[in-house]
């Protein structure tokens, strides 16, 4: 007969106000092999777990069920507890009677009798439950940091210079991310570049960093402390180690006239290009879609005038294996546009804004290149129709953010700041200009954030107007903004030069590929998920795997770089030890009755199951059995629903501990 | 006796018969197999059974009749599997036994090459009731043999006989399953329910499929117990569905389980129909080529889901 | 105020077997949100819907749920990539089958609900519960466990006698 010990926690009110935790007890007292059953207000308190270890020892206790909130939040901590009063954690489990029955039922019988019944449940399954030993496996202490904006930037100098490995992989040609298009920065007002560019040569220089650049994510396999990642090395055309950065193929292109995407299409860059002078690697990289010699094969002018011998036009893409034992993700962000959106996509564009028609409708991120000293103006505002210095500009908050009837309910956090910081980069390279804002609210938390946005409107002259723009159109070489001010409760009118749109913060497009990759889940926008709100916001719920940056939700720098270094820290807690002890829900074969179908190899998702041939003293083959590498295996349990004989089973989820459950109801 | 529209020419079985006694004897004698699975006559008259010849002499034994109902693949898995170990086995084998025997090799159980495989053209076997004095008719013939697609077994290393044209059969088995189909669910639980029910669980339908080859049954397990092993109704209908589950994409419809059970529970019928969905919904089909992954051990990104909320 | 509880004849038992990563976690997000549905539910959990062997829902039913919920991740979101794809097909054939023997589909739900539809998680449970409460008990599975073998039944008069003779 077992000895199982029922705890039942009232979570202060959470779980007591709804169910009769005293009678959840007494009920679970009744069940045969419960040895003990009590109640407690926090059963997660120090002196709530002291209890438990208190009556395992005067119990005899072989078993607990703890009911209280979901085993995703307490789980660990109790069976924490169990293993320090002696016994198997993996005896020890939880009954949700919180996530699952108080707090989504209101009638106390009805939530009480279905705690009790939880709690039965729970009971049927400890019984069966087996002791388990958690598997240990070998960390490889090299971390791989997925894009190069400052978030990937500041995770991968962090675990570098703590003396670990790192692959950085960037997408672009070069890293720097969206930092590197900034002008001045907020709430400081400091140059951008200033800041970003001397941490982008660290990274080129850190002697623990190797950095692909042109680079995609092809395939993740593996487990935390053993991942193996596929780098697709897009084919540059250009040969790094032989390239010295001249800079002469670019000058002598023929191909000039390509919109420059760094510069959001406002100069032109050739077909041979760095997207900035200040990139890193400062390596060009060919645009095999603009340039001539890949269109017809008429140029090769690069090749003519490269000394070094650089430039290869047969270069394919290279696909590179690294080993890694943690992975950062920081994939940043994109601008949301008023365009038109695909067929299916839930988000609208805003065809009252002229579906982004207008060229004096400018977004943030366009509005920083005009603004920037290295920008295609050399930072003098002009508008992009005629070339004119606007005299009125009109900034409109919240387009897209906050705005559910065009599919994004979220804020996005960074444009009330860089809104009053436009209006001030504004005056002072326009000083007779005026700048407007439409706004809904002004969020400005955060170190010095308020003051800043204060003295836009109080030192440099913008005008905030309350209220939502609702038509802009071109009349003349204006664009006319129809908007209304909700504090005078009039509608209100400006012919405006330009106009900038503070667009919404999204995830970057083929964001659910990635995270599909590598595993790890992410929400309706497809910001990745973290596994916990509040205590868990770097890591992912798959383990090994954190987030850093605008992936997973809109950011700003500072908390970028801090999140990363967040990120860079759980990293290396992970590579401190040399070997990780993993939960033992791996799948086992029962030897004496496989027959080796083979059903298990099929449907492996991890490819952990192999043939084992069973021989003789004298070596020869008996038979041959499935066998699963515990290293490998996932811990799905695909297998032990597929085999028709069961005689593979996943520990922790055995048919027996599932059919217990079964049985009580 | 000529074949007339009616009835099937026994001349057809006489010719196969010579061809795989010849067959089996020059296999035997090159040593290029070490044992025949074939079919030799029976002790009553109009009956035949199952045998393994290992002796050239004894090839004259082997026949083929429209009594060689048994599926000889069973012989390699289970029954005798243990003449595996002697060396390179020929099997005879007919249109629906060869489907079992490309079935066990995508299941690992068989490796094509240790098979001799003697293809017989068969325009059909006896059903279970059939009086075996009489040529086959449709008074006679197998239910799975009416909407027969493999009369002349493909893929094989050797097919012997020539087929002849066949008489009209009604379609029984596809009849029936229309029939259950456009029954209301409640009246196709009671036919179920009926049939189940008279189930002794003598397992004589596993015991004879080619497919139940597990060294132990999920359906004998007691810690836990899935299924319950008493003869009572509700053990016996879960042991069905089980059955029927775990033969989905893979049984290829020699219907052994219908012909060997002793209370004529309509067991091909469950066959037949997951057989059916398998294909209308993953374009898969039992036992045409050796397949890696079974319907059931893959997928597709974009398989159906509409009923799935 | 709390609304008034509803006295309903029957009140079904749905058990609902899920995934821990996305549906699970789903309606844990149901729970946090504070959102009601029916107190019929009860949750076994497993790693992943590819860990749902079709035997654990005939066996649900012999022991007495009226109806049976099976939920995981959205395609592509699996946390072990694959293992929903491979329970969709298993129980798309399983279905068939459930339904080839005359069980009612509507007491047998399947959904995807991921880790941020707390939402879906109760509509799912809600209208299962609905749907089964309106259907009544799940009788015929229960009817089963309850008869006797067909050998037991005695049902001629010679047989009365003989039972009548042992001693």
């Amino acid at each position: 007969m077992s000895r199982i010990g029922v705890f039942v926690c009232h979570c202060g009110e959470n779980i007591s106000r709804t169910v009769d935790v005293e009678k959840v007890a007494a009920e679970a007292a009744r069940i045969p092999g419960v040895a003990y059953a009590t109640d407690y207000k926090y059963m997660c308190s120090d002196p709530g777990q002291g209890l438990l270890k208190k009556a395992v020892a005067e119990h005899k206790l072989d078993g607990i069920v703890v009911a209280a909130c979901s085993p995703r939040m307490h789980e660990k901590t109790f069976r924490n507890a169990a293993k320090s009063a002696g016994l198997n954690p993996f005896l020890c489990e939880m009954a949700n009677i919180r996530e699952h029955c108080s707090w989504v039922h209101e009638d106390r019988e009805e939530a009480t009798e279905k705690a009790s019944a939880i709690v039965e449940m729970m009971v049927a399954r400890v019984k069966k439950d087996r002791k388990l030993v958690p598997i240990t496996v070998p960390v490889t202490k090299r971390a791989l940091v997925i894009g190069g904006g400052i978030a990937g930037i500041q995770a991968a100098l962090d675990i570098a210079d703590a003396g670990h490995r790192v692959v950085l992989v960037e997408r672009e040609p070069s890293i720097g991310g969206h930092m590197a298009q900034l002008s001045e920065t907020f709430p400081t007002l400091d140059c951008s570049q200033c800041i970003m560019t001397p941490k982008m040569v660290d990274v080129a220089n850190h002697p623990n960093i190797t950095l692909h650049t042109y680079s995609e994510i092809e395939a993740v396999e593996g487990y935390i402390g053993n991942f193996q990642i596929t780098v697709r090395k897009k084919a540059r055309s250009v040969i790094e180690e032989k390239c010295t950065g001249c800079g002469v193929c670019s000058a002598k292109c023929p191909q000039k006239k390509i919109p420059n995407t760094f510069d959001k299409n406002l100069g032109f860059r050739p077909a041979i290009y760095v997207p900035f002078p200040q990139a890193v690697p400062n390596t060009p990289v060919i645009d095999r879609e603009h340039c001539t010699r890949f269109i017809n094969g008429k140029c090769g002018v690069c090749q003519k005038v490269c000394g070094p011998g650089a430039i290869d036009y047969e270069q394919e893409d290279r696909l590179i294996v690294e080993p890694v034992g943690a992975i950062v993700v920081a994939t940043g962000f994109e601008l949301y546009s008023i365009s038109e959106k695909p067929k299916g996509s839930p988000i609208k564009g805003y065809g009252e804004f002229g579906h982004g028609t207008i060229p004096d409708v400018i977004d943030g991120l366009t509005f920083e290149r005009l603004a920037s000293a290295s920008g295609p103006t050399g930072g003098k505002i002009i508008r992009p129709s005629d070339g004119k210095e606007p005299k009125q500009v009109v900034f409109v908050q919240c387009v897209g953010s906050r705005a559910r009837e065009k599919g994004i309910s979220y804020c996005s956090k960074i444009c009330c700041m860089y809104t009053a910081k436009h209006t001030m980069l504004y005056k002072h390279k326009v000083h007779d200009g005026q700048a407007y804002v439409f706004f809904m609210d002004a969020r400005t938390p955060g170190k010095s954030y308020d003051e800043f946005w204060r003295r836009a409107i109080e030192e440099e002259e913008a005008v905030y107007i309350r209220g939502m723009v609702s038509r802009l159109y071109q009349k003349g070489d204006k664009v006319v903004v129809m908007g209304s001010d909700v504090h005078v409760g009039v509608q209100v009118e400006i012919e405006a030069d330009l106009v900038v749109l503070a667009t919404a913060v999204q995830p970057r497009a083929g964001a659910d590929t990635l995270a599909q990759k590598l595993g790890i889940s992410y929400d309706s926008y497809h910001f990745y998920s973290e596994a916990h709100a509040k205590l868990k916001p770097v890591e992912c719920a798959t383990a090994g795997i954190y987030l850093a940056g605008a992936c997973q939700g809109p950011k700003d720098i500072p908390d970028t770089v801090s999140q990363a270094s967040a990120a860079a820290a759980k990293v290396m807690t992970l590579f401190a030890r040399d070997e990780l002890e993993r939960e033992p829900i791996v799948a086992k074969v029962n030897e004496r009755n496989c027959v080796a179908c083979l059903y298990c190899k099929k449907v492996c998702p991890y490819g952990a199951v192999e043939e084992k041939e069973i021989r003789d003293r004298q070596g020869n083959l008996i038979r041959v059995v499935a066998y699963v590498n515990p290293g490998v295996c996932g811990g799905c349990g695909t297998c032990q629903a597929s085999c028709p004989s069961k005689s593979v089973e996943l520990d922790g989820y055995t048919d027996e501990q599932i059919m217990a459950m079964i049985e009580t109801l | 006796m000529t074949n007339s529209a009616q009835t099937i020419d026994p001349a057809l079985y006489a010719a196969v018969t010579d061809a795989v006694r010849a067959e089996a004897r020059k296999v035997l004698e090159s040593g290029a197999v070490a044992a025949v699975v074939g079919w030799q006559a029976g002790r009553r008259a109009g009956t035949a059974m199952p045998t393994i010849v290992t002796d050239p002499a004894k090839a004259a034994d082997l026949i083929f009749s429209p009594a060689c109902v048994n599926n000889l693949a069973l012989y390699l898995t289970k029954a005798k599997k243990e003449v595996r170990g002697k060396g390179k086995i020929a099997i005879v084998a007919k249109g629906c036994d060869l489907k079992a025997l490309v079935g066990l090799m995508g299941e690992n159980q068989l490796k094509r090459e240790e098979l001799h495989i003697i293809g017989v053209v068969c325009a059909g076997v006896q059903g279970a009731a059939a009086d075996r004095s009489l040529p086959l008719s449709e008074a006679t013939i197998a239910g799975k043999c009416r909407e027969c697609t493999v009369h002349t077994p493909e893929n094989t290393d050797v097919t012997v006989g020539t087929l002849t044209e066949l008489p009209h059969f009604t379609p029984t088995e596809s009849a029936e399953l229309a029939r259950l189909e456009a029954m209301t669910p409640a009246e196709r639980w009671s036919f179920w329910k009926e049939h189940f029910s008279r189930c002794i669980r003598c397992y004589a339908c596993r015991q004879v499929c080619p497919f139940c080859y597990c060294e132990q049954c999920l359906c004998d397990r007691n810690r836990p117990q899935a299924v319950e092993t008493t003869p009572r109704p509700a053990g016996n209908m879960a042991w069905h569905i089980v059955r029927a589950m775990h033969l989905a994409g893979r049984c290829a419809g020699c219907a052994e389980c219908e012909r060997a059970c002793p209370m004529d529970i309509p067991l091909n019928l469950l066959n037949r129909k997951m057989a059916r969905e398998l294909k209308e919904l993953y374009g898969h089909e039992a036992g045409f080529k050796p397949k890696e992954k079974g319907p059931l051990a893959e997928y597709r990104e974009d398989d159906d889901q509409s009923f799935i909320k | 105020m709390h609304a008034h509880k509803e006295n309903h004849d029957f009140e079904p038992k749905i058990i609902a077997f899920v995934c821990t990563w996305c549906t699970y976690a789903g309606a844990d997000l149901a729970g946090t949100s504070r959102m009601q549905y029916p107190a019929n539910t009860r949750v076994v959990k497993f790693p992943c819907t590819g860990r749902i062997d079709p035997v654990f829902i005939l066996r649900a039913f012999q022991k007495g749920a009226d109806g049976v919920l099976v939920s995981g991740c959205h395609p592509g979101d699996c946390h072990y990539m694959a293992g929903n794809f491979h329970a969709r097909r298993r129980f798309a054939a399983f279905r068939a089958l459930l339904d080839f023997i005359g069980v009612d589909l509507q007491r047998l739900q399947f959904s995807w609900v991921s880790a941020a539809e707390g939402g879906k998680w109760v509509e799912v449970a809600t209208e299962l519960t609905e749907r089964v409460r309106a259907l009544g008990p799940m009788r015929e599975f229960k009817e089963l466990e309850a008869e006797e073998q067909w050998s037991g039944v005695i049902d001629t008069p010679e047989l009365q006698e003989a039972y009548n003779n042992i001693p």
